[in-house]
This record gives structure tokens, C-alpha cells and sequence, in this order.
């Protein structure tokens, strides 16, 4: 696993995980440049689906085995982690 | 007489009618639907909303001069003598009476405030051609505000096949939108105020049509709904302009979380994105220090007590500095029980547990972010393990030490479980900047305050409902800018409290912020956003391949801080309130908004609005 590509909120995800098998992490994968032809399949067999070729930031579920193989990437940036939002109105 | 069926404000006005006559009615005069002339031989009379069984039957009514003006429906208008409420009331068909309020056009009082309506009149501009997408909590696809609008609803709740964008959810259109439902009301407000059509609490650009997100508020979704939106605008070929009035502090505050890059991207010609500033305004969620070479600076927060649901149960402090420096990180709990320093780990998991006597202490301390290359560092406190505890409450520190320092500067963010802000920064590095998070810190995006043009309201049953908040000023809640790396956001401020628009029949509200049958009253920079994007809306109208750096200028040089100079930024105001009428200058002159003029009301480009007795 290359942790320098994990944001701090997924490594300490990765640690509760108990199944490196199950596709529970939201995250997002930037990558170095527009995906060439074997990145795009990667991804693809993650079910991530690029909108346009130039997409160089991505939206998948993935697993903790999933993690660490897009961390060996050579043209993977970065995996964040996914984080959950709030309404904006008022208390 | 039923007094049961008859609103507060009613009786007392009735009362007040029976026992002085005319003159006891002229302070009722202004809030309700009376009609009184002093000195005048006819009667009282009032307009009020009825509540009645659907198909019920009123006509024998009509011999005491009481006109229910509608056949069928559950919720009437009726006119009738004042004196005749009673006998309106014995009618056991009838189930409430409540008055009805003269009421501004539009949203009430903040269009006024901000001249939408005079820009409306001079442009006869209502979004129309104009897509408004609102990732939010869903829509309540049947309220009249939104009558053959809605084009689309992604329901990402529910379990479907999903859409291109993401295989997670289901996609709704035409008969079918009834499916999605919004129980909390927050998006159906939202869309109401950006485009919403009513005579009474129509929204900014009631023309555009609607597509709707309700998500699950996970930033990975946000996006996915946000590119979705476009994809329908680009396929049906028309501008769009999307609304977020949703945001976090988990992120660099600088503009490089993903969320905010992919905003950035995806924003373009006819493609336009704004969001709101946030409300954190009164809550110390941001903490700053200077840590100098070789010293210790300490941060201190607090958690406060709990119990039950509510207990806090995880706390964290989101922290980040400049990658030419390095700090090591320590954390003390309040009953004295300290963890080791721990400094920047390069390789490997950089995540350390200590287990304190007063709770599990996590620290991470990475090396630098592969994408703003800054440090960041995360601490994270639980209860002990399986402790059934909250997490102990008093006053924890941050400590920090100066390993190699060249800037110095440190900044941190408090989070909790619940995202409820119950964790607090105390003592001198409390900050009021900065407190704006993605995906407001998005360059790309249009970021909104909130400005207060209403701060006390009736409720439908006349009963008078107030905040502390103070009139014609930004709101204290706003969220302060700049961004971590100094840029300017907010870009403007718009009217966010008190805002009337369309509740959502699925959520549940209580009863002094429901103003009307089918509206309540909702605050905050949520309710400012889709003002700008309604306005968008109506400059897409015009030229639909306006960019947003184009937009962004135009609406800044429409903005203005009070008592500052034209152009002045200010860390809460933005640019300013917004002025709706000096966008004039930048569209030509086009043909005036006809106006129609009827017996009880006028329209003035497409708007209905009431005329007064």
C-alpha cells in the first residue's frame, strides 16, 4: 500500500475495516492526467464510469483491496475519502 | 359560533369589531385580510382561507353574502362579511378558518430588499429556456410552485439501477416523480426560493424548469449529482445552473478537496454552480496558531457534557499547515492524561492509538497532501473502547511543537459525530475566518452569505413568531471567509432569514414557521444561495452562455459592503448584498413586462399580485 497517496481520513478508515473485500468506501480518485486505455479499464472494472475522456477526478465505491491496488498506480495521484455534508439552514 | 374552527387572529378581530366597531378593526386592518372603511356604512369584510372537505358544497352559503370562491379543494379562499364568521363556522363541513395576510409579491420582503422586482419589470426576465438543478434532500413533486416544472428527480435514497453518472438510485420523470419523496423540507424550500411559482411566495425565476438530486449528502454523490445535472442540460440543450446549499469542514479549506476541483472542471459557458457560505458564523469551529522553531503553542477545545442519542461520541480536529514546515503533535485530555509527540510519519500507516484513561486518542500525521502539498493532520477521540461513554467532556489541548518552521501558521477545524458543531474551539486561537468549507471553497463556484431582511413573522394562526436576529445585516450566523489560501469567498451576500417559500407536505415543521397553508419560514445561507441561483437563472435567460468568472464579476461589481468603497471585499459581506437592478446596465433594453390589471389583483410579468383595498 502507497499510504502517501491516501488521504488521513481513509487511512484511518482502512484500519476499521474488518473485510478488505467489501466495496463499503466512497472515495475519490484523482489522477496524474486523463486516463490513457488501461487506466480507463481499471477503472472500469471498479464500475467507475468517465463521462468524458478528460475526467481527471473520479467517483467510485471501492474496498480496502481495491484501495491498495489503485495506490500502486503509477498515473493515481491521489484516493480520498469521501466525506459526508450537511444542510446549510439554520438550527 | 364554533370558536374552535376560528384563528386566534380572527376572533380577537371579531371581538374587537363587536365591541368598538370599524375603529376597533384598523390595527387588525395591516396584518389581516380585513376590509374596513371608517365612517363607511358597509360592513366589515374579510378575506380568509377556509379548510373544508374537498368536494363540499357551499352554495346555500351565498344567501348570507359569504362566497366561498372555490368549488372543490380542501384548502378555499372565501369573502364574507366579518359579522358572519360565526355562521361560517356553524358549517359542518367547514374545519378551520384562518385569515389571510396581505402579502408582498414574491418572497415577501427580501426581493424588495435586494430590487428583484424592479429588475424582473425592466427585463421581463422569469428563467424560462433555463435549467435549475438543486442537489438537496429531494423535492415534493406535487406542491403548485412546481406545476409541470420538475423534468427529472435522481433519487439516490432509493435502490435502483442508478444513472450514467453513478449505478445507485433511481430516476424519475413525468407521473412517476410522485415516487421521491422530501421528508425534510430543506430542498423543496431551496427549489421555492430559486424557482418557485406563486402569487403570494413565488421564487427568483419561476419560468426555469427543475431537476432534482436528493442525495444522501456524501460528497462522492454531490458530485456525481452535479454532473449529472449538466449531462441532462448539455442532451436537452440548454444553460444550467446548479444549487448547493449543503457544506462541511472536512476539507483544506483552499479549494483543492475533490468536490471543489470537480466543480471547478465541470463549470463552464452555461454551466454554473453556487453554494452556500455556511452558517457558522457564531460557533468557533476554526482555530489558528503560531508555532514558532523550536516552542510549543497549545490549542484548546472544548467538549461539552452528554448523554443519551445526543451524547458526542467522536470528536475530531481537522488540521493543516504549510508543507515546508514540520510540527510534532501532542494531545491532553482534561483530566491531565497527555499522548506522546507525534511528529510527521513519511512511510507507512501514519496513524498512532494511544489509549488515555479519559478516551482513545488517534493521531495521524502524514506527509504532505499529494494534491495541495500541505501538511495535514487529523485527531480523532472516542470513548475507550467498548465503553458505553461519551466522550469525556472538559477542556482538551492541542499541543504543537516547532520542528522545522519557516511559516508557522497552523489552522485547524473541529468536527463531531453528529456534525452538530457541539465541539468548540475556546481561549485566544479562536478565529472568525476561514470558517467556509467545501464546497463553497470551490473557485469556480458562486459562494453566498446571508443577509437578514426579516426577523419577525405571523404564524398561520396569527400567533407573532420572532429571532434575535438583527434587521438589514448580514446575518451573525454567515460564515466567514477568506479561504485558507487568502482567496476571496464569499463572493456576495443575498436574502437567507427569514425566508417564506414552499413546504414540502411530507416533512414535518412546527407550527410558528408554517406562515401559510403549503409555505413556512426557513433560515440561513442555504435560503441565500438559491436567491443568486435564480438570479443566475435570469442572466443565463438573457445570454445562455455566460461563464462564471463573467457572472462572478458582474454580480461582485452589482454588490456592495455597506459604508465601504464600490469593490471592497469584506470577510463576511463578500462584495456586498447584491443589487438586482444594477445588472440592468448589462443587458439591452428590452420590451417592458406587460401588465394586466384585473378587479382584486394586477400581473406584472406573469406575476399575479394582490391589489390592497
Amino acid at each position: 500500500m502507497n499510504y502517501r497517496k491516501l488521504d488521513t481520513r481513509l487511512a484511518a478508515a482502512l484500519v476499521e475495516m474488518q473485510n478488505p473485500e467489501e466495496p463499503a468506501l466512497a472515495v475519490f480518485i484523482h489522477m496524474a492526467q486523463a486516463p490513457d486505455s488501461s487506466a480507463a479499464t481499471f477503472l472500469k472494472d471498479l464500475g467507475v464510469k468517465l463521462s468524458s475522456p478528460c475526467q481527471q477526478i473520479v467517483t467510485a465505491r471501492v474496498s480496502p483491496r481495491d484501495v491498495e491496488e489503485l495506490s500502486k498506480q503509477p498515473w493515481v495521484r491521489a484516493v480520498k475519502l469521501s466525506q459526508k455534508l450537511r444542510m446549510l439552514n439554520g438550527k | 359560533m364554533i370558536h374552535e374552527k376560528i384563528a386566534p387572529g380572527l376572533m380577537v378581530a371579531l371581538e374587537d369589531y363587536q365591541a368598538k366597531g370599524a375603529a376597533g378593526l384598523m390595527a387588525h386592518k395591516k396584518l389581516l385580510g380585513v376590509i374596513v372603511e371608517e365612517g363607511s356604512p358597509r360592513p366589515a369584510r374579510a378575506v380568509v382561507f377556509i379548510r373544508c372537505a374537498d368536494g363540499a358544497d357551499f352554495e346555500h352559503l351565498r344567501a348570507n353574502k359569504v362566497r366561498v370562491n372555490q368549488a372543490r379543494g380542501a384548502v378555499r379562499t372565501a369573502f364574507l362579511p366579518l359579522s358572519h364568521l360565526g355562521e361560517l363556522s356553524d358549517d359542518p363541513k367547514i374545519r378551520r378558518i384562518i385569515p389571510s395576510r396581505y402579502v408582498q409579491p414574491f418572497m415577501d420582503v427580501a426581493p424588495g430588499a435586494v430590487h428583484l422586482p424592479e429588475f424582473r419589470l425592466q427585463t421581463n426576465l422569469s428563467g424560462k429556456g433555463v435549467i435549475i438543478g438543486i442537489v438537496d434532500s429531494g423535492i415534493d413533486p406535487q406542491h403548485p410552485a412546481f406545476k409541470d416544472r420538475i423534468l427529472r428527480i435522481w433519487d439516490q435514497t432509493l435502490p435502483g439501477p442508478g444513472v450514467a453518472e453513478g449505478d445507485y438510485g433511481a430516476e424519475f420523470s413525468g407521473s412517476l416523480l410522485t415516487v421521491s419523496r422530501d421528508t425534510h423540507g430543506h430542498g423543496t424550500h431551496v427549489a421555492a426560493i430559486a424557482a418557485g411559482a406563486d402569487a403570494t411566495y413565488g421564487g427568483v425565476a419561476p419560468g426555469a424548469e427543475l431537476i432534482i438530486v436528493k442525495s444522501s449528502f456524501q460528497e462522492a454523490h454531490i458530485a456525481d449529482g452535479v454532473r449529472y445535472i449538466f449531462r441532462i442540460a448539455s442532451e436537452l440543450g440548454r444553460p444550467a445552473v446548479v444549487n448547493l446549499s449543503l457544506g462541511g469542514h472536512g476539507d483544506p479549506h483552499d479549494g483543492t478537496d475533490p468536490l471543489s476541483q470537480i466543480i471547478d472542471a465541470e463549470t463552464g459557458p452555461g454551466r454554473i454552480v453556487c453554494c452556500a457560505a455556511g452558517n457558522e458564523g457564531n460557533d468557533n469551529i476554526h482555530a489558528q496558531i503560531a508555532v514558532p522553531q523550536g516552542g510549543n503553542r497549545t490549542i484548546l477545545f472544548h467538549v461539552p457534557p452528554s448523554s443519551g442519542e445526543d451524547a458526542v461520541r467522536f470528536a475530531a480536529l481537522n488540521g493543516w499547515y504549510a508543507g515546508q514546515d514540520k510540527f510534532e503533535i501532542a494531545v491532553r485530555s482534561p483530566n491531565g492524561f497527555q499522548t506522546p509527540y507525534q511528529n510527521v510519519i513519511a512511510t507507512g500507516l501514519s496513524m498512532q492509538v494511544y489509549d488515555l484513561t479519559d478516551g482513545r486518542v488517534r493521531i495521524s500525521t502524514p506527509d504532505l497532501d499529494p494534491i495541495n502539498n500541505d501538511h495535514n493532520f487529523l485527531i480523532e477521540i472516542l470513548p475507550l473502547q467498548e465503553s458505553r461513554h461519551p466522550v469525556t467532556p472538559g477542556t482538551w489541548r492541542l499541543r504543537l511543537r516547532g520542528v522545522d518552521v519557516h511559516n508557522g501558521q497552523v489552522d485547524v477545524w473541529a468536527l463531531d459525530n453528529s456534525q452538530r458543531l457541539d465541539v468548540l474551539f475556546i481561549g485566544r486561537s479562536v478565529q472568525d475566518t476561514m470558517k467556509i468549507g467545501s464546497p463553497g471553497t470551490a473557485a469556480g463556484a458562486i459562494t453566498v452569505a446571508s443577509y437578514t431582511t426579516k426577523n419577525h413573522w405571523r404564524d398561520r394562526d396569527g400567533k407573532a413568531q420572532e429571532t434575535g436576529l438583527e434587521l438589514n445585516d448580514i446575518s451573525d450566523f454567515s460564515s466567514e471567509g477568506p479561504l485558507r489560501n487568502g482567496s476571496h469567498k464569499p463572493d456576495l451576500a443575498a436574502p437567507g432569514a427569514m425566508i417564506a417559500a414552499a413546504l414540502s407536505r411530507d416533512s414535518t415543521v412546527a407550527p410558528g414557521y408554517i406562515v401559510a397553508p403549503g409555505f413556512r419560514m426557513m433560515a440561513g445561507t442555504s435560503m441565500a444561495t438559491p436567491f443568486v441561483t435564480g438570479l443566475v437563472a435570469l442572466m443565463l435567460e438573457r445570454d445562455p452562455q455566460l461563464d462564471s468568472e463573467t457572472i462572478k464579476t458582474r454580480l461582485r461589481e452589482c454588490s456592495q459592503v455597506p459604508n465601504q468603497p464600490a469593490g471592497s471585499f469584506d470577510s463576511k459581506w463578500g462584495y456586498g448584498l447584491i443589487d438586482a437592478f444594477k445588472l440592468i446596465r448589462y443587458f439591452e433594453t428590452a420590451p417592458a413586462a406587460p401588465i394586466v390589471e384585473g378587479k382584486d389583483s394586477v400581473q406584472i410579468g406573469g406575476v399575479q399580485v394582490k391589489k390592497r383595498a
